[in-house]
């Protein structure tokens, strides 16, 4: 009775996605559209450099289709118009839209990436979080079903480090606020957060407010008292009800977090960026979030600063990026209480974000951190890297100099495809 | 307790218990009814659609008034997690619905295709069968289509039900999605399959019929 109401013609076949994927790892669970095959573009949000070209923030497109003509360069760049410390970017649930903003103020930017995919839009811009949330410098941007939750780093008021999440729907409007918890354990800052829906668990890590990260890095770490400004804590929420169930003790500035894409498995990692050490945060037997230091990333005594780190799809892997040395390791996370490195490669002399592909095959490297944190001089470099992962070696592919581009410091990406957009038929 | 008592309620009758077996197991215990807010998403999106019988009538007609249960469909999807996962759903909440007199006359069910070319209103009311019948239990269900894809797009695009064609040209690629719309026409919660479940969803209800007290 069932198939005769549901399977009427059974030639075709529905393709429906459940949300339980997603395709670039790092993405959020909600978005759609996956890109299992390859990708056609690395969309880079770029910070722009002060005399170097326009000098404006913008989102470059670089041809990553080994099969095109215009394959390692860049076809496409939007410019801002301003500078605002470009750090970081998300796609909405429907993959129609890229939403990034800066640090250094409180304007995102809504990018169409759907109507052409080789030359995105900017068809928005938000500008009205820090008179409706009292936040500063949006960081994270992570889809959920027709909404954007957005985590900043900082507030107006004072540009510390209490801070908190905003939700806009996709059309722009925000709808609400929640401060990070302040109380039972929690410091109040914020940096990324990351969704199980399975569980009901949003995850969110601690970085740091304003008042640090736009200050040089060589001058703040010589500043006893500011150095204290750093997160400590992850914090689980019911994401249902967005309200703070626990919160975790995780030193050193827990950053970008991960949730094993594996789905028996109930664990997310991340990567404390001022002790180098990644941290597992795990259910136990009776339904307990617990947080537990799980390994080590380098020598943390030379503070390699980990930065950015990629799970592949199987919770196997782990991508992870130290800033300072410009090293890229891969950790076994065959047991991920225990991850163990088998692999390392100096990639640039600063590396920052680190993406793959969804068949793991590719991966892709960017060098800025922070306009004040970056290096100076010739370390300097500011690039993408496009590489191919053969599971024992990383050989570099193609390469964009953004200096001798005149574009600016390349930061975050995320991966484009011509085949995801189409309309349906029928009069 | 009342994830215990809604257990209950649903195993009580045979049709019921048959669903419970179907449905994929909750991971987790959903915040209890009026114990959190669900935000003013965004506003329903005004159209035209048509009603089994093939009449014209505004979408409004079907989203204003009563809480209602909006899905997109195709019937000839065939996803066990997609269209019939939802259908699975709206029947279960049909049935515990049908056992809370308090809730009769509150809760509308619309299932809308997004396949306007194949989904006419005579195909609509064939896949609807008797569930487009009113029985009396207190609830209401509607099928609906649209004239064609032009009359279609803004009411998918308007709920951010992102759809496309496959490269075969047959196959209707999209997420599953599910809108709690509250009385006013609000837009009111969005579920994907992981929060589609009729636990989550009566609580979702009556948190919505919290506020009208």
């Amino acid at each position: 009775m069932r198939r005769s109401y549901c399977v009427a013609v059974a030639a075709l076949a529905c393709a429906a996605f459940t949300g339980v994927h997603a395709d670039e790892t790092c993405n959020s669970p909600y978005i759609s559209k996956l890109i299992k095959g390859q990708e056609d573009y690395v969309y880079v949000w770029t910070l722009g450099i002060e005399g170097l070209g326009d000098g404006s923030d913008k989102l470059v497109t670089v041809d990553v289709n080994p099969k095109s003509k215009a394959y390692g360069r860049v076809i496409n760049t939007v410019s801002t118009g301003t500078r605002a410390e470009a750090h970081h970017m998300g796609l909405t649930d429907d993959r129609r839209h890229i939403w990034a903003g800066g640090l250094s103020e409180n304007r995102i930017w809504v990018f169409d990436i759907a109507s052409n995919p080789a030359k995105p839009k900017l068809v928005r811009t938000v500008s009205d979080l820090g008179d409706k949330s009292g936040f500063l410098g949006p960081h994270t941007y992570y889809a959920l079903p027709g909404r954007m939750l957005v985590q900043a780093l900082s507030n107006t008021k004072d540009k510390s480090g209490k801070t908190g999440m905003a939700l806009y729907n996709n059309q722009g409007k925000f709808i609400d606020a929640q401060p990070m918890p302040s109380s039972n354990g929690g410091d109040g800052y914020g940096y990324d957060l990351a969704v199980n829906p399975k569980k009901n668990v949003l995850l969110t890590s601690s970085f740091s407010g304003y008042a640090n990260y736009m200050r040089p890095l060589g001058e703040l770490i010589k500043d006893g008292e500011a150095m204290k400004n750093f997160g400590n804590t992850m914090v689980v929420w019911d994401l249902k009800a967005l309200k703070p169930q626990k919160v975790l003790a995780v030193p050193g500035a827990p950053l970008e977090i991960r949730w094993s894409l594996n789905p028996k498995d109930n664990w997310a990692i991340t990567a404390a960026a001022l002790t180098s050490k990644l941290w597992l945060v795990k259910q136990d037997a009776k339904g307990d979030w617990n947080a537990k230091e799980a390994g080590t990333i380098g020598d943390p005594a030379q503070i390699p600063l980990p930065v950015d780190i990629s799970i592949t799809r199987d919770g196997k892997g782990l991508w992870v990026n130290t800033f300072m040395d410009g090293k890229t390791h891969y950790f076994d996370l065959s047991n991920p209480e225990a991850p163990k490195q088998t692999y390392e490669k100096v990639t640039g002399k600063q590396v920052n974000m680190i993406s793959q592909s969804w068949d793991g095959k590719r991966v892709y490297i960017t060098s800025s951190l922070l306009a004040n944190w970056d290096k100076g001089g010739a370390d300097n470099e500011q690039f993408i890297r496009g590489f191919a992962w053969n599971g024992s070696e990383l050989t570099q592919k193609f390469e964009v100099d953004f200096l001798k581009e005149k574009l600016g410091r390349a930061h975050h990406m995320k991966l484009g495809s011509r085949a995801l957009y189409a309309k349906p038929k029928g009069g | 307790m009342r994830a215990f008592a809604f257990a209950v309620a649903l195993l009580a009758a045979p049709a019921a218990a048959h669903h419970v077996e179907l449905l994929p197991r909750l991971e987790f215990v959903p915040p209890a009814p009026g114990t959190y807010v669900l935000h003013h998403i965004m506003a329903a999106p005004q159209g035209t659609v048509l009603d089994v019988d093939g009449n014209a009538a505004p979408l409004s007609r079907y989203t204003r008034g009563s809480i209602t249960l909006l899905g997109f469909i195709y019937t000839t999807c065939s996803d066990p997690d997609g269209c019939p996962l939802a259908y699975r759903v709206f029947d279960a909440l049909k049935e515990a619905i049908g056992t809370r007199t308090e809730l009769h006359g509150r809760v509308r069910f619309v299932t809308l295709s997004f396949d306007p070319a194949r989904d006419t209103p005579g195909v609509m009311s064939r896949y609807a069968g008797s569930r487009a019948v009113y029985k009396g239990n207190g609830l209401r269900w509607y099928f609906l289509t649209t004239r064609s894809a032009r009359q279609l797009m803004p009411l998918v695009e308007g709920f951010g039900q992102d759809v496309r064609v496959t490269r075969t040209g047959r196959e209707l690629s999209h997420v599953l999605k599910v809108f709690l719309i509250d009385r006013g026409g609000d837009v009111r919660e969005i579920y994907s399959s992981n929060f589609l479940h009729p636990e989550v969803v009566l609580n979702d209800i009556e948190t919505l019929l919290a506020e009208e007290r």
